[in-house]
């Protein structure tokens, strides 16, 4: 299985927004994200791995490693589709 | 007084260019560079639109780099906090300008290309050495790591170099293509039987643009701007009058969608004399079509209301004379078969010289 380490693409910023929450920003776009998308998000350095992110994030919410994997891996489908983020 | 929360400032910094684009947006009558908003005025508008809840700023014209302050103008907008997005042509951007852009603040940046030729793109921009001087924008642009967007305005006289551009977004690295068909405001109008393709290549346009969409996947987002005269409904104009964009004008006058000064009846407010928030909020022309009371039939009540917002106010007058009626791209319009057969007649007239864009034209 491939383990990438995703980051966000070029001209993408995660913003705190008064009125939206936790928005990610890119042209002409803009993508409100619940908290556990934002966790994850928060992550995604251009550094770490998808399973580094997953063991991480399981020690800090006491959650099962291969569903954190799970949730990591739609998301970051999810958001390379709309161009938010370079897996 | 609104609940709504605008998401993004359209700034309209100048009506100066150096191009002559016959489908330019821009209002026939061109604001002249002495009636200009002074920097100062700009940077009050920046604060204002962030306060409002406003996340993108579109620093834009005309040619928004023709402005002496155009990076201090980009940094007011940065501190601001807004995300800021520059749309040019290209002519004027080099390594020099773009490291003090960047420094500033700039985000993103798009440029429009005209087509893939540059002969022919340089003829349609009216502007020599024009193709060039963009290729360099957006090499220079990929260089410093910055986001770029190619926008490409789709007319009769580019639709079939559509995959030819497609690829050129790529080859020039761009993260993001825009395949815009003209949208008939400002100059498109005056030049409408030169640009209307016909529908055939419409449509075989939108299916390329599908097919890209997937096998560019994580490659080249696409945005398909389409041509309303083919559409079966509308889009909603700005995401819906005085809802997500307030655009404001070289000269400060702040509008709903950068078409409606075209509209009859309308005093629009200026931010020299009122704030922005006031203006959003209590303004006549913000409220005059915002929601959907002032819908008449068939919007009234159809169930794409708050979806389309019943399309585009400035395209319902441009047709029918009335802004306050069903965008006629709708063809639930009882004018909607009067549209497509305008733009039937404009694809096949024949027509192919063009009315270049220019100030005192
Ligand atoms: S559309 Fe063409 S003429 Fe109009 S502002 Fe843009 S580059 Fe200039
Ligand atoms: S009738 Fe009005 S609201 Fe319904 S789809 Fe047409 S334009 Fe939109």
């Amino acid at each position: 299985m491939t383990d990438p380490a995703p980051k966000l693409a070029p001209g993408v910023k995660l913003r705190k927004d008064a009125k939206r929450g936790t928005v990610l920003l890119g042209p002409e776009r803009i993508l409100e994200l619940d908290d556990i998308a934002q966790a994850i998000v928060a992550e995604f350095d251009g550094k770490r791995r998808v399973s580094e992110i997953a063991a991480a994030l399981a020690k800090e919410y006491d959650a099962n490693a291969d569903d954190i994997r799970t949730d990591i891996e739609n998301l970051l489908k999810d958001l390379t589709q709309k161009g938010y983020v370079k897996p | 007084m609104t609940e709504l929360t605008p998401i993004g400032l359209l700034a309209e910094l100048t009506h100066r260019c150096p191009l002559g684009c016959p489908y330019c947006s821009n209002p026939l009558e061109l604001t002249r560079a002495n009636q200009e908003l002074d920097t100062k005025t700009w940077t009050r508008v920046f604060e204002d639109a962030a306060s409002l809840g406003a996340m993108h700023v579109h620093l834009s014209g005309g040619e928004p780099l023709v402005r002496k302050d155009i990076a201090e103008l980009t940094n007011a907008a940065h501190l601001a906090g807004l995300y800021t997005n520059l749309i040019t042509s290209g002519v004027g951007l080099n390594a020099q300008s773009l490291t003090e852009l960047r420094a500033a603040g700039l985000d993103h940046v798009q440029i429009s290309i005209q087509g893939v030729d540059p002969t022919r793109a340089d003829a349609i921009a009216h502007f020599k050495g024009g193709a060039k001087a963009k290729r360099e924008a957006a090499r220079v642009v990929v260089e410093e790591g910055l986001a770029l967007t190619i926008n490409a305005v789709i007319h009769r006289g580019n639709i079939k170099d559509l995959p030819a551009i497609i690829d050129l977004a790529v080859e020039w690295g761009a993260g993001r293509l825009e395949v815009a068909h003209v949208q008939y405001h400002g100059w498109a109008i005056a030049n409408r039987a030169s640009l209307m393709p016909a529908r055939e290549d419409f449509l075989t346009a939108a299916k390329l643009v599908e097919d890209a969409r997937k096998s560019l996947e994580g490659t080249l987002v696409i945005d398909h701007v389409i041509p309303d005269y083919y559409a079966e409904r509308p889009k909603a104009c700005m995401g819906g009058w005085g809802r997500q964009v307030i655009v404001v004008t070289p000269d400060g006058r702040a509008l709903p969608c950068h078409a409606a000064a075209t509209l009859p009846g309308f005093a629009f407010d200026n931010v020299k004399d009122r704030s922005l928030a006031e203006i959003w909020e209590t303004s006549e022309a913000f409220q005059k079509f915002r929601g959907t009371a002032w819908m008449p039939k068939p919007c009234q009540g159809c169930d794409r209301a708050e979806i389309d917002w019943g399309g585009c106010r400035c395209q319902a007058f441009a047709i029918t004379g009335n802004a306050a009626t069903t965008d006629p791209a709708c063809a639930l319009s009882p004018e909607h078969t009067k549209l497509r057969e305008m733009a039937t007649a404009d694809a096949a007239s024949g027509i192919s010289t063009y009315r270049f864009r220019r100030i005192g034209g």
